[in-house]
Parts: C-alpha cells; structure tokens; sequence
C-alpha cells in the first residue's frame, strides 16, 4: 500500500508536467493539425534558459521573487521564440503537403536540440535548487514541497487555460479556428494572430513545464526534449489530440501509468509499456479518450 | 534535361560499380554505409513515398534484420549467407503482423505508432530480453561474409553485396511502380476513399507496403551487420528512423532524390568532418528551407504518363 501511494503521489507530479507540456502539442494540432515536434525541444530549451537567467539574470537568488522572475521571464523568451518557429518553420507551409510541414517540424526540433547543444554544451548541466528541500512523512509516503508546488501550480495553470478557452471571446475564436479554420476566417476572426497566440500559450506553459522538469529532476541534457515530448505528446493523443481537457487527462494518465510501472516492474520498460498502452488504446479508441469521431473530409 | 535523365542510371551505375577500386579503405566504408542506408531509405520510400502511410519507424525493420543475422550468426553458428532468408523473412512478417491492426489509423496517429513500435523495439533489445540481444552493447564479433567456401572479407566485396542489394532495391521498386500492385498503392496515395470505391482493397495493399519495405529494410540490415561485424541499439534508434523519414520526404520521393538525400544526410558529414557537432543544427535548418522552397520535394516522384495538368496540386500523401 505504501508503494501505491508513494507511487500516486510522484505520478501525479509527473503527470502535471506531462499535461503542461501536452497542452501546447494539442492546441497546436488542434488548429494547425500539425504535430509541433519542436515543442519537447522548446520545453528543454525553457530549462536552460531559465539556468541562464539563474546565474546571470536574478544572481542566483532563490526567494520567492526571484524564482517568479526566473518562471516569467522564461516564459517570456519561450513565447517569443514559439512565435518565431511558427513564423519561419510553420506559417509558408500552411498550404503545403502535410508531410512538408512535419518535416519542417522535425527540422526545427534538430535546430533547437542541436542549438541548446552549442550553446550550453553537450554534458548534463545540474538545475539550481530553487525550492527549499522540504519533505513530509505520511507514515513511509514522502512527499516534497516541489512535488505540492508542481501540482498545484499545474492545476491553477490548467484550470485556468480552461476557463479562458471555455468563456471568454478570444478563448471562442480559439475553439472556431480549430473546428474550421475558413469558416473562422468568414467570420471575421485573424486566423494567423490566433495561431500566434497558441504558440504564445503553448510555449509560455512549456516552458513552466520544463522549468518543473528542471527543479523536478534536476540534471536536463540537451536531448531531453525528445524524451519528455513524446510522452506528452502520447499523452495528449491518450486523451483526444485537439482536445485541451484530454490532454490535461491524458497526463494525469500517463504520469500515474509511468509511475506505477516504475513502481512495480521496473523503469528500464517504462517507455516499452508506455508505448503497448498508446498502441492499445489507438486499437480500442483511434482517437482517443475525449476525441470525437471526425468523419474524413472528402 | 531530357538526356541528363537518359544517362544518369547508366552513369550512376558505372561509377558505383568501380568506385570501391578508386578510393581508399575508409572512403570504401564511407560507400558501404551509403549504399546500406540508400537501400533502407528506398525501402520507407515504398511505405511512406509510394503508399502515403506515414511510417516514422522503419529503423526497427532494418535492426530486426540485422539483429536476426548477428543472433543467428553469433549464437547459433549459421554462415551470413544461410540468415538472409530469415533476415527478410522475420522483418517481412513481423511488418504484416505490427501493420496488420493499424494500417486503418489516420496520418499522424499512425506516425505515433510506428515510433511507438520503434521505441519498444529499442527497449527490449537493450533489456536484452530472452538473453540473446546482448543488451545494450549490442552483439560483436560476427563471421565475415563466406560464399559455398568462397571467403569474402575484403572490404571490396562487401561493398559488391551491398551494391547488389541496392540493384535488386532498385529493380523491385520499378516493376513494383508498373505493376498492379504499384498503381494501387498509387492511387491509394493519392486518394484512399476514390481507391476504395474503385474496389482497391486498401488494407490488403497498405500491409503488402508494410511487408515489402519492412523485408527489404531487413535484407539491408544484413549487410549492415556484416559491414560493421557488429549490432547494437543505438544504430537503430527511433531517431535513425526520423532521418530516413526526412530523407524520403526532402528527396521527393523519387530514387535520385532519396539518393541525393542519403548522400547529404550520410556521406557529406564524413567530407566536412570538422563540422561534426553542427551537423544536426545545419541539416535542421536545411530540411526547414528544403520544405519551404520545394513543399513536394527536391526531385518530387513522377508516376506513370499523366499529363500534367490533370495532377492535383498539394495532394501529397495527405
């Protein structure tokens, strides 16, 4: 039983970071249907970035208002550079091929990752510890601050992506452009500052999801992003890709999956299985938990 | 143009044949490897180029054909020539059973699955299940290439096997694109639903893709175990599959362009070899400007004599 919960606990801190990061895979496929594959380089470069911002920016100060600068202002240079992929890698291939645009992605993924590698190195640097090293003891479950910090900041984040896409007027434009990107644009709805803004939430909330890999981990390599992408993005397809609840789902999900693997069988078949779980609910359900069954165009 | 086309096999095909005489031994390697990648790259070529079926994981074919000739070879004493049957035969198979529940999936979900069949097959051969992948360090010390009591080692000869596996790639890639089969996956491409109501049956077609690429991208596999005398994991990464999926797609899907991709994806890293570390940064960038300039491809694949204007514009496999 201790196993179980200790387990619980640390999936579901894994499983926030899965979901904020899964989050900027499906609001990109949602409109774009495009599979953004630098979006896990994006979430690696947001842990350097923010080490870089440590040691240069806020001088290695670790109260409170320094972390929150470090969060901030990483957001911030993600945001910025989430613009930018879209406007060089993404927006001329708009009308093109699908498969040119997953190859321009795949070429922005090798520049970024290769791109962190020649300016910070190819060896694993360490994450500061922001976060004091708090721990509680429930009786042989341990939980940490950073864990509670993770989770909670995750939720506050998720919850409140939610209400902005569910109930406010841009949040519709949002949900029109990713049901039908013409009608939208009949409507009277920017198209192109919509898909600005998703690569503006997407990035900012994968670069808070790599900062918490950073504090979470700890070591971050340069190829990280590769790793942690894939599971959110299985994550964001076991929920329902486009689907901004299924891909908060689908991370809780595969966090709690990950972890219970890693507690009962061992980590060195996590991704084995986490793969058998993705193939097997594309058999059962092709789209996922929360997609809908959209009938191919004709 | 038209007599650049006409001349370039039959040059292309001389030059290959007396090129491990004129170089070196290491730019003999560096030739091997070209012709044992152009030959998987023409095998996706099949699944993804000619069928339309986005495989992100044909490196797992190759390395189930190189790691059947390494275990039979190193652990069950079988000559390199007696596995080839098997090392096309086991990838060939398992291409039908792992396509055989997922061929009807969308695009890109699809693409997640193969590299989600990559990644496990990576994972278990590196836990080095049933104890005969030698897990992570992979399995060295194979037999060098023997014929009837013929003793092939040299390097010169290597690369002949090599070169014919890339002929015999070749020869089946053309007849399969004038034959029944090769139109069907056409027209499968192009438009599932109106091949569908022609009565293609498209499943069938997708899983013979499936078999075909994976049998071929194993026979490559062989030669790459020979070649190296060595398999580990790592050669067969989901990322390997990343850049054969690349390569397929920049080139066009056409066999120069998938040729002139596997040379600048391969062989121009060992000219430029001071570059090494911006490598990937540069052929990031250059996959990026490749797509935008020419969204079908450097050389986009022609099929058959359709006139052309009555080819759909931005159809491309999607």
């Amino acid at each position: 039983m201790d196993i179980f919960l200790q387990q619980l606990a640390n999936g579901l801190t894994i499983g926030s970071m899965f979901a904020l990061v899964a989050l900027g895979y499906t609001m990109v496929y949602g409109v774009m249907r495009l599979i953004n594959f630098a979006h896990g380089d994006m979430v690696a470069a947001s842990a350097f970035v923010g080490l870089t911002i440590y040691t240069h920016v806020t001088g290695q100060a670790t109260s409170l208002a320094a972390v929150v600068a470090i969060f901030l202002l990483s957001a911030v240079v993600m945001a910025v550079l989430g613009v930018v992929l879209e406007r060089v890698a993404y927006r001329p291939l708009r009308e093109a091929p699908r498969l040119s645009a997953v190859v321009s992605a795949l070429g922005a993924s090798l520049v970024i990752q290769n791109g962190i590698m020649l300016i910070w190195g190819p060896r694993m640097r360490i994450f500061p510890e922001l976060v004091p090293q708090v721990y509680w003891d429930f009786g042989g479950v341990v939980i940490s601050l950073i864990q509670v910090i993770i989770l909670v900041l995750s939720l506050v984040l998720m919850i409140a992506l939610y209400l902005f896409v569910e109930k406010t007027r841009i949040g519709a434009a949002i949900r029109a452009s990713s049901i039908d990107q013409d009608a939208a644009r009949l409507m009277g709805i920017n198209v192109n500052s919509i898909i600005a803004l998703i690569f503006i939430i997407g990035s900012s909330l994968g670069a808070v999801g790599g900062l918490f890999i950073g504090l979470y981990y700890r070591g971050i390599t340069f190829n990280m992003g590769w790793q942690y992408g894939l599971y959110a993005f299985v994550a964001a397809i076991i929920g329902g890709i486009g689907n901004i609840p299924g891909a908060m789902l689908g991370g809780m999900l595969l966090g709690l999956f990950n972890a219970f693997i890693a507690g009962y069988v061992s980590s060195t078949w996590a991704d084995a299985f986490t793969f058998i779980l993705l193939i097997v609910i594309l058999i059962i359900r092709p789209t996922g938990i929360l997609g809908e069954r959209v009938a191919e165009k004709v | 143009m038209k007599t650049i086309q006409r001349f370039a096999y039959p040059i292309f095909f001389a030059v290959m044949a007396i090129l491990p005489h004129v170089l070196d031994s290491r730019w003999q390697a560096v030739a091997i490897t070209f012709l044992i990648f152009a030959v998987v790259a023409l095998s996706q070529d099949i699944i993804l180029g000619k069928c339309g079926m986005f495989n992100m994981g044909q490196a797992l074919f190759f390395g189930l054909g190189a790691y059947t000739t390494a275990i039979l070879n190193n652990q069950y004493g079988w000559s390199i020539i007696a596995t080839i049957p098997l090392a096309i035969l086991i990838p060939a198979v398992c291409g039908v059973l792992l396509a055989g529940p997922i061929v009807h999936l969308r695009g890109d979900y699809l693409l997640v699955t193969t590299i989600g069949f990559n990644i496990v097959f990576v994972q278990v051969v590196q836990n080095n299940l049933g104890g005969i992948t030698g897990g992570p360090n992979g399995i060295f010390g194979l037999d060098s290439l023997s014929f009837y009591g013929i003793d092939l080692t040299s390097q010169v000869s290597v690369y002949y096997f090599a070169f014919a596996v890339l002929l015999l790639t070749l020869g089946i890639m053309r007849n399969l694109a004038g034959s029944k089969a090769g139109r069907a996956m056409h027209y499968l491409r192009e438009d599932q639903l109106a091949a569908e109501s022609i009565g293609i049956n498209t499943r069938i077609y997708k899983i013979f893709a499936f078999a075909l690429g994976a049998g071929i991208a194993g026979l490559a596999g062989t030669v790459f175990a020979v070649q190296y005398s060595a398999v580990s994991p790592e050669a067969f990464d989901f990322i390997q599959s990343v850049l054969f999926f690349s390569i397929v797609i920049v080139g066009g899907s056409s066999v120069p362009g998938v040729l002139i991709g596997v040379f600048v994806m391969f062989v121009l890293p060992e000219i430029f070899r001071e570059f090494a570390t911006w490598r990937f940064f540069i052929f990031g960038f250059a996959m990026i400007a490749a797509m935008i300039l020419r969204p079908r491809g450097i050389i986009p694949a022609t099929f058959g004599k359709i006139p052309k204007f009555l080819i759909k514009e931005n159809n491309h496999g999607a």
